[in-house]
């Protein structure tokens, strides 16, 4: 099995870097975004598993980054962390699709089991939606 | 709290409002006091000049009757006897007739045609002189009668003469008498008026013709300033020896004598004085009342107004407390935001530590150690996120955002809380819940609408027995329609078109804050929503508040 494809969004370069080599260590392929039109670019650019994105960055809002991410054609499952975790904007990024919607810091562990939970979810759903075909992350 | 500065302007303020009184109270006082004093002394003033003005006519007419008796008495003895009669022995006895009622006279005598004293009956050693050169003797040879002014003579004493001419054959003679001027000096000042007043007679130079009381001497110069000749009674302030005299004056006719009375000024007005002095401390008094009241009075006002201060800012602070706590809230979301991001970091380095401490290499002492040191960072950053935590839901809970809420629930909820309330005032609380669709507002917001008409439903109802509210809620077209019913006393209509004013209310003071109504309106206005009342006096109020639905999300 393949290792799960991960991309970090977050403004915060100390945070994702460091979560980045703990991810790697635990089994992920992980790649950092600085912002959310980086993140766009990087997802444009080649197939990714699980997406964790911070919903407060200087050039977007992560909701609305959200939107974009869940409007590509075969999207990858999103995870939101926030800093301020308030119930409008969780059900707002729920009902917009996202996997999850957690408040910084959310435990390693516990963080790794959703990711994983997120990629199974992603697995589903690729094999009950032919539609956007097995092209990549099929093969798994 | 500006309580500090409060002090201050309640002592001002109370010192304006005992100015203000006093002035009010205090100046008619001493206006209506001043005028009083003045009219009072001017009346007066009248009155003493009018009363010294008749005294000292009767006293004239009594001294120049008694010098008009006593030349009438001379005179007739004078015709009544022959001359030489009298020389031979008669004088003695008329001498003692004259004597009779009183020491008037001090002498007797009887002088021939050429000035010869012929015979003398008194105390001096007189008999036998010859008084051809003197003046008076001209004098009476000249009118018949002459009363002469105080002199020296032969006797070498002060006094004055009556003496009458008698014409007998071809010759006259002259029975003279010698007035007691200790006796006319007490006739003259018989009325001793005052402390300082006096009467006695001065002649045309001004000179004593009378002793007086207070040891001024016969034929001494008065020094009196005035002896311009004058008809009837002149009163007049002088100033004599450096003291201010009220005097009053008439010249007698026979002889020509200023009658004088004269008193210190200072004594004249002593009685004024004495009630000016009654009517100072009389106003003094009433100034001092008025004083005592005005500082009483402004006290209570002041006391009043710091009391309704007190409530007031009572009120303002809690109403800055409320806004207070939505800041804080906001405050509270910010902060755990900035933080909850680096603890994110230094949980994830945590982990890494962990991990790290994992790979070979390292003494198994040195592993424990570290992992150690990560765990209770790990700790640590968990006890940090109970706090933030704590913040953000202390910020929900003050969160003014608007979000579907439905109302029934809501109202069920606080019906239940209030219920408790309720029973111990005995009033039934009754929910008349429909299932309405959601409306847009802040939970905290429509709470507040709620609770202020079901706590006014409550009060207009408590202790009456049959207290009855009823909290309804129904959809009505785009709206939700909430009423809060009761069977109060009902609202007077002169009061229904103020209910909704800030600071209206008719409970008693420190009950109300005359807000809640207000703060609804408010509310209810910021909802899009409306507010009415509906309410007759003996049967009851309905608050109807109309909030438009939540647009529509299948919830």
């Amino acid at each position: 099995m393949t290792a799960i494809r991960v991309l970090l969004v977050d403004d915060e370069l100390s945070f994702s870097q460091t979560l980045a080599k703990v991810l790697a260590r635990r089994g992920f392929a992980v790649a950092i975004a600085t912002s959310g039109e980086e993140a766009l670019a990087r997802l444009a650019a080649r197939p990714w598993d699980v997406v964790l994105l911070d919903v407060k960055m200087p050039d977007r809002d992560g909701l609305s980054v959200l939107a974009d991410i869940r409007a590509l054609p075969d999207p990858p499952e999103v995870i939101m962390l926030t800093g301020h975790l308030s119930r409008q904007e969780e059900e707002a990024g729920l009902s917009a699709g996202a996997f999850a919607y957690l408040l910084k810091p959310h435990p390693i562990p516990d963080l790794e089991q959703l990711i994983r939970q997120a990629a199974q979810r992603l697995q589903l759903r690729r094999c009950h939606t032919p539609v956007s075909s097995p092209t990549k992350g099929g093969e798994s | 709290m500006t309580d500090h500065t409060h002090p201050t302007n309640y002592r001002a303020m109370l010192v304006a409002l005992v100015r203000r009184v006093l002035l009010v109270s205090v100046l008619p006082l001493i206006v209506i006091a001043t005028a009083n004093f003045f009219l009072f002394f001017s009346l007066n003033r009248s009155i003493v000049l009018d009363q010294q003005a008749n005294l000292l006519r009767y006293h004239r007419e009594s001294i120049e009757a008694f010098l008009a008796n006593l030349t009438a008495e001379v005179t007739a003895l004078a015709h009544q006897y022959p001359r030489e009669e009298l020389v031979n022995g008669h004088l003695e006895r008329l001498f003692q007739v004259l004597q009779q009622s009183a020491k008037v006279i001090t002498d007797i005598g009887v002088i021939d045609s050429a000035g010869q004293h012929l015979k003398y009956v008194g105390p001096y050693d007189l008999a036998g002189r010859n008084y051809r050169a003197t003046e008076w003797f001209a004098e009476v040879v000249e009118r018949g009668y002459y009363i002469s002014d105080v002199f020296m003579g032969f006797r070498g004493v002060p006094h004055f003469i009556i003496a009458v001419k008698r014409h007998e054959g071809n010759d006259f003679w002259v029975l003279r008498v010698t007035v007691n001027t200790d006796y006319f000096s007490r006739l003259v000042d018989a009325a001793h008026v005052g402390r300082t007043g006096e009467t006695f007679i001065i002649n045309r130079e001004g000179r004593f013709q009378t002793k007086t009381r207070f040891g001024d001497r016969l034929l001494e110069p008065s020094g009196f300033p005035d002896l311009s000749f004058h008809e009837g009674i002149k009163v007049r302030s002088l100033k004599m020896g450096g003291v201010g005299y009220l005097c009053t004056t008439t010249w007698l006719s026979n002889p020509r004598w200023l009658l004088i009375f004269r008193q210190e000024i200072r004594d004249v007005y002593a009685p004024l004085r004495n009630a000016v002095v009654v009517g100072i401390l009389m106003s003094a008094a009433g100034v001092l009342g008025a004083g005592v009241l005005a500082v009483l009075f402004a006290h209570r006002q002041v006391q009043a107004l710091k009391r309704a201060d007190a409530e007031n800012e009572a009120l303002l602070r809690r109403l800055v407390a409320t806004g207070k706590t939505a800041a804080v809230g906001e405050m509270s979301a910010g902060l755990a935001h900035e933080i909850n991001n680096p603890l994110a970091t230094i949980d994830t380095l945590q982990t890494w530590i962990r991990d790290l401490a994992g790979t070979p290499g390292m003494s198994e002492a040195d592993r424990l150690e570290v992992l150690d040191a990560a765990s209770k960072i790990g700790d640590q950053v968990a006890r940090c996120k109970t706090i933030t935590q704590g913040l953000l839901k202390f910020a929900r809970r003050v969160d003014a955002s608007p979000q579907p809420v439905l109302l029934s629930p809501m109202l069920e909820e606080m019906a239940t809380v209030m219920r408790a309330r309720a029973r111990i005032e005995g009033v039934v609380l009754e929910t008349d819940l429909a299932d309405v669709p959601a409306v847009l507002g802040a939970p905290a917001h429509l709470q507040q609408i709620f609770m202020n008409l079901i706590n006014n439903a409550l009060d207009a109802t408590s202790g009456r027995g049959d207290g009855r509210v009823v909290i309804r809620t129904r959809a009505a077209d785009e709206a939700v329609r909430v009423e809060i019913q009761d069977n109060g006393p009902g609202i007077p209509p002169e009061h229904l078109s103020s209910i909704f004013l800030p600071f209206f209310t008719t409970k008693p003071v420190g009950k109300g804050t005359g807000l809640g109504l207000a703060i609804c309106y408010g509310l209810v206005q910021e909802l899009n929503g409306s507010i009415e009342v509906n309410s007759r006096p003996g049967q009851g109020t309905t608050f109807t508040v109309r909030l438009p639905r939540a647009a529509q999300e299948g919830r």
